[in-house]
């Protein structure tokens, strides 16, 4: 015998058979809704705890903002740390082996920068024989035409105690800042300087009227290398300093070892050509002879450009006007323009590197948190079936 | 038009969660979902007020976009159901009895007889089975926010129900 005849009769009784909660219940849970469920547990009041739900309550959107709030909050403050620490920590010079090892003299102690090569230092000594280069720079505000005039001189000399014994090319470059009244004045004085120093003047360009600038190709004799660019920096204010050595000793030594070697070929050669009596032979010898002439030649001028450019410097000065306004002390819309370049550098260095820790764990949170939750869903179907 | 679908189109119409008006037009429903899955009263009572609580918690999370504040409201409870089935380790048992002795005045009575017919076979399902019948006919829900709650779809719903339905009109037969 059939109890329901269809499904609409077996919905029916199910819905007369509808569990109904207690009143007592019922009305429990009408004063802890009406309440706003207060919490019971003795944990509640913790600061941690109210965090943890204040967070989990948010909706995703909110949380985040929050979050986004907080990560943007961060990156100012770390920016306005790094900003407000001074910009010499982001403006250092280049730092290399060689520099490390310069020590800063005395104001005018310049003695050093007009000695020759003499003995090798110990510390020069362990640059071994391959080619090394160095650069310095500096860069001065609107005072620092003095200042220029004595350190050019302890650079050119710090380089010349390194280069005892060994050869180095040296170059140097100066950019001078001058009003555009005074460009002439100041291009005499560097012929002046290059005079003084017994320098050659490759190539020089000077302008006239608003705008004008300068430019001076020279070679200094190394030796002098220090007084002359502490004479091109106290010509006028100097706007920066670039300075560069290059060792090449190993191509030097190379290569005049290669020419004593042509030479002993040579001085054998002669021996058998005065020894031989054989025509073709002598001709055969002499053929060979004149090649390694030939090539002793070319060795010849090549050692000698490697001691030209060990023994003169390349220098290149140049005296501008054009940006004068800029340095004289006050705070212009350049400024402004590079300061909020410095600072979105910044900025965008400390977003980077936060990217760059924090990326990673929030991806290993984010697994994690996938997985609990896949994990969960998965006991809880289980639940059903057991 | 129920009380429970004013709430809905009131919620929607609005794009928040009135909670007040959504556990008035549901407080019973939970339960009884509830209490159909896990046949015991007890636990059900339990599940009801932890559901909410977690509702209240998180009613500021809740997307209209996503949803109705029905299913959204099932699918907390049933998460907190299922907590309940795995925190006991094993299928609910009648432990006590999921029809109230107060509401049984005359046993002799037909109604009496029916739910103590229904509730044998009701027993005779298996959770799943009875979480289907709770949902649909004790909670009140449609298949599309049964689905929701379950996560699968409606014509899926649609054909377990009828199964469900077929095997307790069985277990009904059976227990006569």
């Amino acid at each position: 015998m059939e109890r329901f005849s269809d499904h609409n009769d077996l919905a029916t009784a199910l819905a007369e058979v509808r569990p109904a909660p207690r009143d007592a219940f019922a009305d429990g849970l009408d004063e802890r809704v009406a309440a706003g469920f207060p919490r019971r547990s003795r944990h509640a009041g913790s600061l941690l705890a109210r965090l943890v739900t204040w967070a989990r309550g948010l909706p995703p959107r909110r949380l985040l903002f929050a979050g986004g709030a907080t990560a943007m909050a961060a990156i100012v403050l770390a920016t306005v740390l790094i900003a407000s620490s001074g910009p010499g920590a982001s403006e250092s010079p280049p730092s290399n082996g060689l520099l490390s090892q310069f020590t800063p003299l005395k104001s005018g102690d310049s003695s050093g920068a007009g000695a020759a090569p003499q003995g090798a230092t110990p510390e020069s000594s362990v640059l071994g024989r391959g080619g090394h280069s160095a650069t310095v720079h500096s860069s001065e505000s609107a005072s620092g035409g003095e200042y220029s005039a004595s350190n050019g001189s302890f650079e050119a000399g710090s380089l010349a105690n390194v280069s005892r014994n060994r050869d180095i090319e040296r170059s140097a470059e100066v950019s001078l800042l001058a009003d555009p009244a005074d460009i002439s004045e100041d291009s005499a004085k560097v012929f002046a300087a290059v005079h003084d120093a017994n320098g050659i003047v490759l190539h020089s360009t000077t302008g006239s009227g608003k705008g004008a600038d300068a430019r001076f190709e020279l070679l200094i004799p190394s030796a002098r290398l220090g007084d002359a660019l502490a004479a091109f920096s106290s010509i006028d204010e100097v706007r920066s300093r670039h300075e560069a050595t290059d060792d090449i000793t190993r191509p030097t030594v190379s290569t005049e070892e290669e020419l004593q070697d042509v030479q002993a070929r040579v001085d054998g050669l002669l021996a058998q050509l005065s020894s031989s009596e054989v025509g073709s032979e002598r001709e055969a010898i002499a053929a060979e002879l004149r090649a390694e002439r030939q090539h002793a030649a070319r060795l010849r001028n090549q050692l000698a450009r490697l001691h030209q450019r060990a023994t003169y410097s390349r220098v290149l000065v140049r005296i501008e006007s054009g940006n004068s306004t800029e340095s004289d002390g006050a705070w212009g819309i350049g400024d402004a323009f590079h300061d909020a370049g410095h600072i979105l550098g910044i900025a965008a260095g400390v977003t980077l590197v936060g990217l760059a820790v924090i990326a990673p764990l929030a991806l290993l949170f984010l697994l994690a948190w996938l997985g609990q939750r896949l994990w969960l869903r998965s006991r809880r179907e289980r639940a059903l079936d057991t | 038009m129920s009380e429970a679908a004013v709430a809905e189109v009131e919620s929607r119409r609005w794009g928040e969660l009135d909670f007040e008006r959504l556990y008035r037009s549901s407080r019973d429903d939970v339960y009884a979902y509830a209490a159909g899955l896990l046949r015991d009263r007890s636990a059900a009572e339990d599940v009801t007020a932890t559901a909410f609580e977690r509702a209240y918690r998180k009613r500021s999370r809740f997307d209209a976009g996503k949803g109705s504040a029905r299913a959204w409201l099932f699918g907390i409870a049933r998460n907190a159901a299922l907590d309940e089935l795995r925190r006991r380790g094993r299928q609910a048992e009648l432990s006590a009895d999921p029809v109230d002795a107060t509401s049984l005045p005359d046993r002799n009575d037909q109604r009496s007889e029916l739910r103590l017919l229904l509730d044998a076979a009701l027993d005779k399902l298996e959770a799943r089975e009875r979480e289907l019948i709770a949902l649909k006919f004790f909670a009140g829900l449609s298949n599309g926010e049964i689905a929701r709650v379950i996560g699968v779809s409606s014509s899926n719903v649609g054909t377990r129900l009828n199964r469900t339905m077929d095997k307790l009109r069985e277990a009904c037969d059976g227990a006569i």
